[in-house]
């Protein structure tokens, strides 16, 4: 009987909204609230990296500190997966995915997330995430063509032939599983918290927020691993 | 939860502009400047390496110059102290021997005065007498006689002697 209450509570809240906020129109595209939070994380992240970079120095302090602290442990993760060389070549691409995932997990935390139109946690919507681990799909497959040439397409049919088939759907299952984990997180979080805020608005959702600290971080970390373990299994040279 | 096609490619679009925003004003800076610092502490610590090396063997240069200036010093002085030595004495016999010279001559000149007074009190003795024999003898011999009995008593005593 709680359930059933917290459900229609959190429908209530805004929470299950059956189509997409569309705000407005570019170019013929549909410009939701995740797009728009997504321009406003990209000016952020722009800015903070451009204050952090200007006038660089030899001892840093302050932001300069934070955003080498950031990127250092960024590239000490990748090398245990993919080879210090390797981490720093692919460091743009699988650190701006952690990045970007990270800020906009915690993005729904902000006050008025999902309820101001043009304020939603990109990643909360599956299209989002799917375009994401698109971008990590086709990279795959780019730099595993780049690294090892067309000979890359051979580790289709190992170990033996009739693999085929399971090997290319594993190909496309990869990337899925990693937009539906990330998605099914961040959006199951989201209806959580504005259940309990449509219940007792008061203290209670706060644990929930803060295991969303928790969990943002974690899915994050979680979806570059497996990127950085797809791209680096792709562009190995067997010797 | 249905895909919303234009969301997926905002996703896209935006996210690939992100990483080259990101890249230009994040990881290039970011990882220049921590090559360059490894680089430098790397070089840093090259160069102390270097110099402690370089410090140890300039150490090892100046003890022994050391050992050899005070051996030279201790030479020096011994030598000094020789010809020091050799100088005294040198000083020493010399002043003796002045000394011995000065003396003899001292003795020689008191013997020269000594027998210089004797033959003044020789006359002396001589012309008393004469003039107690004179009293005696109650004669004038003149001055001439005298003086030739003086100088014959003279000689007289001069033999005896």
């Amino acid at each position: 009987m709680f359930w059933l209450k917290a459900a229609y509570a959190a429908e209530a809240g805004g929470a299950g909204e059956h189509g997409p906020q569309i705000l407005f129109n570019i170019f013929g595209l549909d410009v939701t609230s995740e797009t728009t939070t997504m321009w406003g994380i990209m000016l952020l992240l722009a800015i903070l990296s451009y204050l952090a970079t200007r006038n660089m120095k030899r001892i840093p302090s302050g932001l300069q500190n934070i955003m080498e602290f950031a990127v250092e442990g960024i590239i000490k993760l990748l090398s245990g997966i993919m080879g210090e060389e390797r981490a720093k070549k692919y460091l743009p691409l699988l650190g701006s995915l952690f990045i970007f995932i990270l800020i906009s997990n915690y993005s729904g935390i902000l006050p008025g997330a999902g309820h101001t139109p043009g304020l939603k946690a990109p990643t909360s919507n599956w299209s989002v995430t799917l375009g994401l681990a698109t971008v990590v799909f086709l990279a795959t497959q780019y730099y595993g063509v780049k690294e090892r040439g067309l000979k890359y397409f051979k580790h289709f049919v190992e170990p033996l032939p009739f693999m085929l088939p399971l090997n290319i759907i594993e190909q496309f299952v990869r990337p899925l599983s990693l937009s539906l984990r990330l998605y099914g997180n961040v959006f199951g979080e989201e209806m959580v918290v504005a259940g309990l805020f449509a219940l007792v608005p008061l203290i209670v959702p706060l644990p929930m927020m803060l295991l969303g600290l928790l969990f943002g971080f974690i899915q994050a970390f979680v979806f570059t691993l497996l990127a950085a373990i797809y791209i680096s299994e792709a562009t190995e040279h067997h010797h | 939860m249905s895909i919303h096609l234009p969301d997926m490619v905002w996703a896209i679009i935006n996210f690939l502009i992100l990483v080259a925003i990101l890249n230009k004003f994040l990881y290039k800076p970011v990882t220049k400047m921590l090559d360059e610092r490894k680089k430098e502490v790397v070089s840093n610590l090259d160069r102390a390496e270097a110099a402690k090396l370089e410090a140890e063997k300039l150490k090892d240069e100046y003890a022994s110059h050391l050992q050899n200036a005070r051996k030279e010093a201790q030479e020096i002085i011994a030598k000094a102290n020789k010809l020091g030595e050799e100088t005294k004495n040198e000083i020493v016999a010399q002043a003796k021997s002045e000394a011995e010279k000065i003396s003899a001559k001292a003795q020689e000149e008191i013997k020269l005065e000594k027998n210089k007074a004797l033959a003044e009190l020789r006359d002396e003795v001589a012309s008393l007498a004469i003039m107690a024999a004179e009293k005696i003898i109650s004669k004038n011999i003149d001055n001439k006689d005298q003086e030739k009995m003086v100088k014959d008593f003279v000689k007289e005593v001069g033999e005896i002697q």
